[in-house]
């Protein structure tokens, strides 16, 4: 296996959540790769399937689910080892969780435990993955990692709990835990959703100076397209569990292809002088518990073609250099 | 509306608004602290336009709404509301009976539509309701008749009325929510965040419906609380923006936008995330350090001076007035000591 000079590529992502209610298809089909040093954006609405897919990643599913197939390949001295073959409990994945892949998430207190000092949980973290580093070195190298995001007193700070610190300054915490171990690909799961909008530019000016400085690959979960378009390289529009586009920032926003990223888009208030008018999608997001044939956006869109869209899944289709789309009304042969 | 200027008649006027909470410690309950959310805030509302109360959680907006009817005790303050007759009535020294009779006329939309609508009850039953607390409808046909046009009114199918909320979509709840809120035919909405916890391609269908509505049903006022400048500004009419307890800036929303006169509106309009990347990488970024004051505890003079790029000495000692600095036609207010002489920028 080679690794195309990728970080991380996604093959054919599959992960299915099993209950008594039925199999819920919560990625069913996701492909993409992520170049070193680049951002990747993974949009989509609720329940698309976007954290799953970073929970597939790391292989931290929760107890009903199974990644069921597809490849994760991470590149390491110029060869991949496919994440998804790994034992989820054993100690490769363990040395990768953190060292070479760390997550950030939505709500700093779900990555801190209250009863620990912060201090205390960035040196665990920072001498688990680097052995024969003294209590003392560790310590130095949390402090210069909480200087670098950003924290006030860094030197004092680091023995505060997690309670005694701000939202924004959790966030910030968050990041150094984070970034302690110096990981190649940073997973940043809506990190800025639970935060005041002027807190929120803080962490996105904050991660894109430390994205610069440490030239780590991020992939940045969001719903929102402004956190996109301010941060990403490229960017996956995910909707219902697939994959539907991807491309680069500028391919996404200024010639988007499928109808669900230009609906998306186009429901959007933006901050443009003068009146504007918003189009929304029709209808809503359909349960994924319900059997659905065909495109997963077929019955919301408005270029439906009865007879093909609510039939069959459309193929990826690379309709100009790395711009891909799975959508019947962009054939594949018409391709050549 | 736009155009209404000269016969712009207030349906709500809120004259020096305070809200104080005590933080109380201890079995007796001692006082240890006050927390002003809601500090002298005034302003008006006329009929038939959206404002909207902005600002980032904590700063009031919230409480502010709540107070309007009563579903928190203001602390002090007056809020005048015109009847229909066009007599006005302070709302604040009314009986509890008066005020049950008023939360008629106006009605409140929450954030969550999961939380917001009984799981126990119909949406037939959700939706009359007010009507009939209120006796406002006699027997159940009429009842079903009042609530299929309700139905139809916020765009949903009027044989659904016998399911229970866990049938409906998020968006779909949000537009229950509003039907039970028009039922009474009310002349003031509250909408408090309606559609932040909504799905992104489900939003612009309830602001689409909330401004619909309010071209159908002459007269209908909304108050608009949020903190997503982009919705704010795609609904209001005029935008107040709230920084701790207080309005800072009061202006129309074209205005507000393009030349904005109070500092942290600056702030927060090149803080919020543009879905356009050539837009987004190249504006100019005025990042605020450090978070929002504490209403607990906030500091002196300009309660926004320590996170301000622009503040002087003047600023930490004494705090600024909310003045007027628009013209007889195009009234506006900041509260900045120096709104006059800073050139800010606002969208371009």
């Amino acid at each position: 296996m080679t690794d195309n000079g990728n970080v991380l590529t996604v093959r054919n992502l599959k992960t299915h959540f099993f209950s008594r209610e039925g199999t819920l298809k919560a990625i069913d089909g996701v492909d993409f790769e992520l170049k070193p040093g680049e951002v990747l954006g993974i949009a989509g609405e609720s329940g698309c399937g976007k954290s799953v897919t970073a929970q597939s990643i790391l292989r931290i599913l929760p107890k009903h689910g199974r990644t069921v197939d597809g490849e994760v390949l991470l590149s390491r001295n110029g060869a991949a080892v496919d994440l998804l073959t790994l034992d989820e409990e054993g100690p490769e994945i363990r040395r990768i969780r953190g060292k070479e892949i760390a997550m950030i998430f939505q709500e700093p207190m779900t990555s801190f435990s209250p009863v620990h000092t912060i201090g205390n949980q960035i040196i665990e973290s920072i001498r688990l993955h680097n052995r024969g580093l003294s209590k003392r070195e560790a310590r130095a190298r949390a402090i210069d990692m909480l200087h670098r995001v950003g924290m006030p007193n860094p030197a004092s700070t680091i023995d505060e709990y997690p309670f005694n610190l701000s939202g924004g300054m959790r966030q910030r915490a968050m990041i150094a835990m984070a970034l302690s171990c110096g990981p190649r690909v940073l997973i940043a799961d809506e990190p800025t959703t639970a935060v005041d909008v002027t807190i929120q530019a803080q962490v996105l000016e904050l991660l894109k100076e430390l994205q610069g400085q440490l030239g780590m690959a991020v992939i940045m979960i969001t719903h929102d397209l402004g956190v996109i378009a301010e941060l990403a390289d490229r960017v996956l529009i995910m909707y219902l569990g697939k994959g539907v586009e991807f491309g680069t920032v500028e391919q996404i926003f200024h010639n988007p292809l499928h109808p669900y990223t230009r609906g998306l888009l186009a429901s959007i208030p933006k901050l443009t002088r003068g009146r504007e008018v918003i189009e929304p999608i029709q209808g809503t997001v359909p349960s994924p518990y319900d059997p659905l044939t065909g495109c997963p956006f077929n019955p919301r869109c408005a270029h439906r073609m009865a007879g093909v869209c609510d039939l069959e899944m459309p193929e990826v289709v690379e309709v100009e250099e790395g711009h891909r789309v799975a959508c019947h009304l962009y054939p594949k042969d018409a391709q050549t | 509306m736009k155009d209404n200027e000269h016969t712009a008649r207030p349906i709500v006027e809120v004259r020096g608004l305070r809200k104080y909470f005590e933080s109380t410690r201890g079995l007796l309950r001692k006082t240890v602290g006050t927390v002003k959310a809601v500090d002298d805030v005034s302003f008006t509302i006329n009929e038939g336009e959206t404002l909207a109360l902005v600002g980032e959680s904590g700063c009031g907006k919230t409480t502010t709404g709540r107070c309007m009817i009563r579903a928190v005790e203001p602390t002090d303050g007056k809020i005048l509301y015109s009847l229909d007759n066009g007599n006005p009535v302070d709302i604040t020294s009314l009986s509890k009976e008066a005020v049950r009779r008023l939360r008629r006329k106006i009605r409140l939309v929450f954030q969550d539509p999961y939380s917001s609508l009984n799981p126990r009850m119909t949406v037939f039953q959700i939706i009359a309701e007010p009507l009939i607390i209120n006796k406002l409808i006699k027997g159940t046909g009429a009842a079903r008749d009042r609530v299929a046009e309700l139905l139809r009114m916020v765009r949903l199918d009027p044989s659904l009325m016998d399911r229970y909320p866990h049938a409906f979509s998020g968006g779909q709840r949000q537009r229950i929510a509003i039907a039970r809120a028009l039922a009474p035919n009310p002349r003031f909405l509250i909408a408090d965040e309606p559609v932040s916890a909504l799905d992104v391609s489900v939003q612009a269908q309830v602001l689409n419906l909330l401004k619909e509505l309010q071209h159908k049903l002459e007269g209908l006022t909304y108050l608009f609380v949020a903190h997503n400048l982009s919705v704010v500004k795609y609904q209001s009419d005029r935008i107040a923006i709230m920084y701790v307890g207080k309005i800072v800036e009061l202006a129309e929303t074209e205005q507000l936008f393009t030349q904005p006169l109070h500092p942290y509106t600056e702030a927060l309009i090149a803080a919020a995330p543009e879905p356009d990347p050539r837009v987004a990488r190249t504006k100019k970024r005025v990042v605020l350090a450090g978070d929002v004051a504490n209403p607990a505890d906030p500091p002196s003079g300009c309660y926004f001076h320590p996170r301000c790029p622009y503040a002087r000495e003047i600023c930490r000692t004494t705090e600024p007035e909310l003045r007027n600095l628009g013209t007889p036609e195009q009234p506006r207010s900041v509260a900045c000591h120096f709104a006059h002489e800073l050139s800010l920028q606002g969208i371009q």
